[in-house]
């Protein structure tokens, strides 16, 4: 009999520190995912290029910097280490495998260019530069 | 008396104190307005890159096939024609006109700046031809 005012109140609070818990886990970790990014770089317009929609989870993306440093996942590596890294990804993935080239606008085409034919000699032809449609803000 | 206080406690923790949730939301908020960076609409170009080969791949090329080469200096040539922006974009639109699965070949020299290229791309993005293919040029 005594305890029966206080069952209708429920107590809200844990449950609010909860939910903010996890709300405050999946943003930083929704961040964690695009640090893997060289942010440097300096992506050339392209405003009439096909917008991106979908990503493919198996993508590669080579990074090749202002001075024509070639990087993945911000480790920086050689074209023939590139080539190695490519050929390992298609002897386990396939020569589906989308890859996309982030290239600073100002980067000469021969850093590029030695990126493209690491990729080429590991017998991926079709590649994707990246660009951006618009800027925001 | 005392039972008097108890049953005030008891009401206490029944209605729930929002002033400090209130401000630990608009903490938050402004926490993430302030950090948060607009984040740009990003493209793909898609390339066909032949695979590497010596130079004598040049002399096989068809008389026919568009050859669209990108100088060092921005220069932009279309079968060793020198075009502005505007008229490569009206030239490719008639192409495309004709045949949108053409061929187009796009040689860039080594030291050309990759924008100049992205920007050749663009435009043929821009009028629908898809077989491009980006071939490197001392």
């Amino acid at each position: 009999m005594k305890k029966r005012p206080e069952e209708p109140g429920l107590n809200m609070t844990p449950m609010i520190d909860v939910v903010f818990q996890l709300i405050i886990f999946f943003v930083t970790t929704a961040d964690m995912q695009q640090k893997a990014i060289d942010e440097s770089i300096r992506l050339a317009l392209a405003p009439h290029a096909k917008p991106v929609e979908t990503r493919d989870p198996r993508e590669v993306v080579i990074e090749v910097d202002k001075n024509g440093k070639i990087s993945i996942a911000r480790t920086y590596m050689s074209p023939e280490y590139l080539y190695t890294v490519m050929k390992k990804t298609v002897a386990d993935q396939g020569q589906t495998v989308p890859v996309i080239i982030r290239a600073d606008g100002d980067t000469h085409h021969e850093a590029v260019r030695a990126a493209m034919d690491a990729c080429t000699k590991a017998g991926l032809w079709k590649m994707k530069f990246s660009a951006v449609k618009e800027k925001a803000g | 008396m005392a039972r008097k206080r108890k049953r005030n406690l008891g009401g206490d923790a029944g209605e729930l104190n929002m002033t400090a949730m209130i401000d630990v939301v608009f903490q938050l908020l402004i926490f993430f307005l302030v950090t948060q960076k607009p984040i740009d609409t990003m493209a793909n170009l898609d390339v066909f890159r032949p695979s590497p080969t010596p130079p004598k791949d040049e002399v096989q090329t068809p008389p026919n096939m568009i050859r669209i080469q990108v100088l060092p200096s921005g220069v932009i040539t279309i079968n060793d024609r020198t075009v502005g922006h505007s008229e490569l974009e009206m030239l490719l639109g008639k192409l495309a006109g004709l045949s949108q699965n053409q061929t187009i070949m796009i040689l860039c020299s080594a030291q050309s700046r990759h924008e100049d290229l992205v920007r050749v791309l663009d435009l043929c993005a821009k009028t629908g031809l898809v077989n491009l293919s980006v071939v490197s040029i001392n």
